[in-house]
């Protein structure tokens, strides 16, 4: 990706504005979205207020397939933003590529490795929360040294290196998808017409499946997530 | 750190921006839309499992019904037969003390005719005794009366006064 980073200063923390531009841009996205699926609500559903619900039973599927229903109800929702926020985060990159004065302003926001290790680290450290609400901070720990305490190490990598796996698969996926799509319009521009005439297939093709890839890996994110929480609620 | 070689950077302020934006936009779609949606899904839940319950209540309801129906019918019906029967019954029993009576009256009226009867022989006979008694002294006082001559009173004073010697 092109160009040098785009940061700013505030009170001695770095922000980088592709990753605010974007990230506002979805979120205000995934907002309206839902806000406008689940208007005139009716005992009988039409037109948005099925397809909102038909996401509300997938990702509660999602749920209920990992863990009792009675503790479910909260990560059912949480599942379920975090579904539809990946999903057009990944989404948005392939639609819109924006750059300005040598500097990237809109993109994915799941491309960048800083945001993907954010949803991760919200996802595994609910987790975590979820463990010790459930065992207590005595019982919590005391899983680390099951079934016996030569465990720990193993499991203490176990941990990190699901929080890493689960950024770092997403952040990967789509940071490839869209350097390629990048490189291909590159190839596009570079020698006039005839390069345009074999891109442009080769670009739909991978934009394709890029939209494919967005949603697998947005399921996969969530699924994991659940199989995480899971662990900690339900036991072992 | 590896992860943020493309970024360069740790940019601690976009994780801040992300986790608060996430926090917001969450609640906002909770607000919104999740719980509408969640609490109309459960209603039609709630909805389709009383339909259900009710449907199978009053279908329940149905066929109680109609096995009463059935079951009174049955009933009627019995009691119909039950009824006729009786009347069969009743006049059987009618016609036979009327065909009863009337033989008996019958009878009565011959035994009264035949007493009658009698009676009327017996008076005739009565009638007809006399009156033959009657007729025959009638008929030997004219004879005497007429065929009495001087010859034949002579003969029967002779043979009655023979007589008395006879018996003497």
């Amino acid at each position: 990706m092109g160009g040098d980073a785009f940061t700013f200063e505030l009170f001695g923390l770095t922000f980088n504005w592709t990753n605010l531009i974007s990230g506002t841009i979805v979120f205000v996205l995934t907002f309206f979205f839902l806000f406008g699926l689940s208007r005139h609500l009716q005992m009988k559903p039409t037109g948005g207020q099925n397809i909102l619900e038909w996401i509300v039973e997938f990702t509660n599927g999602i749920v209920r397939g990992q863990m009792p229903s009675e503790t479910s109800s909260f990560y059912s929702f949480f599942v379920f933003v975090l579904f539809v926020f990946i999903f057009i985060a990944n989404q948005l990159g392939l639609i819109i590529q924006f750059g300005w004065n040598g500097h990237e302003i809109v993109k994915s926001p799941t491309a960048d490795p800083v945001v993907t290790m954010t949803l991760a680290l919200c996802a595994v450290t609910l987790s975590h929360f979820a463990g010790v609400a459930r065992q207590g901070v005595k019982g919590y720990f005391a899983d680390y040294f099951k079934p016996f305490s030569l465990m720990f190490p193993i499991k203490l990598v176990e941990e990190f290196s699901n929080f890493l796996t689960l950024g770092l698969r997403i952040f990967g996926n789509i940071y490839a998808g869209e350097l390629l799509l990048k490189l291909l319009a590159q190839m596009a521009f570079s020698h006039g017409i005839p390069t345009i005439i074999v891109s442009l297939p080769l670009e739909i093709i991978w934009q394709g499946f890029s939209v494919f890839i967005g949603a697998i890996q947005a399921y996969v994110f969530v699924t994991l997530t659940t199989v995480y929480i899971s662990r900690k609620v339900t036991g072992e | 750190m590896f992860i943020v070689a493309e970024s360069n950077q740790l940019y601690l302020g976009d994780m801040l921006f992300y986790l608060i934006s996430f926090l917001i936009m969450s609640a906002l779609v909770w607000h919104f839309a999740w719980k509408p949606v969640t609490q109309m899904m459960q209603k039609r839940a709630d909805k389709i499992a009383n339909d259900i319950d009710s449907a199978a209540k009053s279908r329940e309801e149905a066929q109680k019904l109609a096995s009463k129906r059935q079951e009174e019918l049955k009933g009627s019906r019995q009691e119909a037969a039950t009824i006729v029967d009786n009347a069969k019954q009743s006049g059987e029993s009618q016609r036979a003390e009327i065909i009863a009576t009337a033989q008996q009256d019958a009878q009565n009226l011959k035994d009264q005719a035949q007493k009658d009867a009698e009676q009327a022989r017996q008076d005739a006979l009565r009638g007809a005794k006399e009156d033959v008694a009657n007729l025959s002294i009638e008929i030997a006082s004219k004879l005497i009366h007429k065929q009495l001559n001087a010859d034949d009173q002579q003969a029967l004073i002779d043979s009655y006064i023979e007589g008395l010697v006879k018996h003497e």
